[in-house]
């Protein structure tokens, strides 16, 4: 039994025990009394042998900055048999709109969330912050010190995410030179209309 | 029982712009201002939202649409430019509308790229932590967690009120003793010492108004908080029990006792 087999078991243990709450490799270090980069060696050796291991049904993912141990992606399936009629709690449209622009442009106040949706967004707020996806991060400075939204560590495992940084770049309109036109025009406009005050 | 059935669910009227640009196959930078305002029109009749908040919404937006539209008529004679009542505020009326259907567009399209994501991550399966709260003390465990949950005390509180025939009163007295929370928490630790550090959840309620219970059971989280009780629960639906945890506490107003 080498050293690294040991650490491979003794992390596995661990993992099981923490079950969706999971560990850093930080903590894993400090559990396991060894250095943090030998535990995230052994981590990623521990996980591409689930994955490359067919006929295991359990894999090692890092969710919302934690290792947890959960079931494999194509046996969804055999999983949902367990329920009669399986229905996903998916998020509203609506939802998803503001939830998307909370994330990208946290923090953010509802006001501006509703200017940029042209609709109110009071309800999908409360239904985020009821399911602990949004949460207040903060007071607008100006008047009415107006609640700041932003995402939380539970959105991150929602939707399966390591880190906000993870989230994929928002889709840009490619926009021709449109805008510097615009303002060549306005340019000459004044240089053109100034004289005449 | 009958329901409606919606022509299709925009998630609001810039939404319903969106659909319809794509549908007519217009480009969103040169926008038929007289077409896309007619369907539009068509299209909230069409669609006969009920909720007045949402239709003043779809209705600002048809506003709108008519105020560009008509902007777009009016000629603009090269004396009139300095006339202050013409807003000169940009070459093209439709510049802002066009700025503002761009940017929630590209949210659209973030919306349904977490959707993906979303469930992408509804078929991988977790288990909660295991139980490890054998292996802890009580003292240890009141740290990590309180056996019972605001919704448990909540539903005590309920239980509680019910049960008390509330006292009224025989007479108004004008001058209302006032009295602190922390006078409370002072009475109630008092009264914990009296029946030897434990007492069930309703024998710290004195029988008294309604003032008082609320008193106590605000009294009462506190000294959770501060850990100078634990509260626990048997079972659902148990009987709470609250146990005294220290003899001393901090008497201190401005404790913030985050350990």
């Amino acid at each position: 039994m080498t050293k690294t087999m040991m650490l491979q078991s003794r992390i596995e243990a661990l993992l099981f025990v923490v079950g969706d709450d999971g560990l850093t490799i930080k903590q894993l270090a400090l559990l396991l009394s060894e250095a943090e980069e030998l535990v995230a060696q052994t981590m990623d050796s521990l996980r591409t042998a689930y994955d490359e291991d067919l006929t295991r049904g359990i894999t090692i993912k890092e969710i919302a900055g934690v290792y947890q141990l959960t079931t494999k992606h194509e046996l969804a399936d055999t999983i949902q048999r367990l329920v009669e009629n399986p229905t996903a709690q998916s998020l509203s449209q609506a939802s998803l709109e503001v939830l998307a622009i909370v994330a990208y442009k946290q923090p953010i106040t509802r006001v501006a969330v509703e200017d940029l949706r042209g609709v109110k967004c009071e309800r999908p707020l409360q239904t985020l912050a009821s399911r602990g996806l949004v949460k207040e991060v903060g007071r607008s400075e100006g008047t009415g010190r107006a609640i700041l939204y932003g995402t939380t560590k539970e959105f991150l495992n929602y939707f399966g995410l390591n880190s906000i940084e993870e989230m994929p770049p928002l889709p840009e309109e490619e926009q021709g030179d449109t805008e510097q036109e615009t303002d060549l025009f306005m340019t000459k406009f004044q240089e053109t209309f100034s004289g005449a005050k | 029982m009958s329901y409606e059935v919606k022509l299709e669910a925009f998630s609001g009227p810039l939404d319903l712009l969106l659909h319809l640009i794509h549908r007519l196959e217009i480009d969103i930078y040169d926008i038929p201002m007289a077409e896309i305002t007619q369907q539009y029109i068509d299209h909230i009749h069409a669609m006969q939202v009920l909720e007045l908040n949402e239709a003043s919404e779809y209705l600002v937006m048809a506003a709108t649409l008519l105020a560009i539209k008509s902007r777009m008529l009016l000629p603009i004679h090269e004396g009139e430019l300095e006339d202050a009542e013409l807003e000169v505020d940009g070459p093209d009326p439709r510049e802002e509308l066009v700025q503002r259907l761009i940017e929630y567009k590209k949210y659209k399209e973030a919306a349904s790229n977490l959707q993906e994501l979303e469930s992408d991550r509804a078929q991988v399966f977790t288990r909660p932590p295991a139980d490890l709260s054998g292996l802890a003390s009580d003292e240890q465990m009141a740290l990590f967690d309180l056996n019972v949950n605001i919704y448990d005390m909540l539903g005590a509180f309920q239980k509680l009120m019910r049960r008390k025939k509330l006292k009224k009163p025989l007479k108004t007295t004008v001058a209302r003793q006032e009295r602190s929370v922390r006078d409370q928490m002072r009475s109630v630790v008092h009264s914990l010492r009296a029946t030897g550090g434990r007492a069930s959840f309703f024998e710290l309620f004195p029988y008294e108004d309604k003032p008082t219970l609320i008193l106590t059971f605000l009294s009462l989280l506190e000294l959770m908080k501060r850990q100078v009780v634990i509260v626990q629960q048997d079972g659902n639906f148990e009987e709470l029990t609250v146990t005294l945890q220290k003899e001393e506490w901090d008497d201190d107003e401005n404790n913030d006792a985050t350990k």
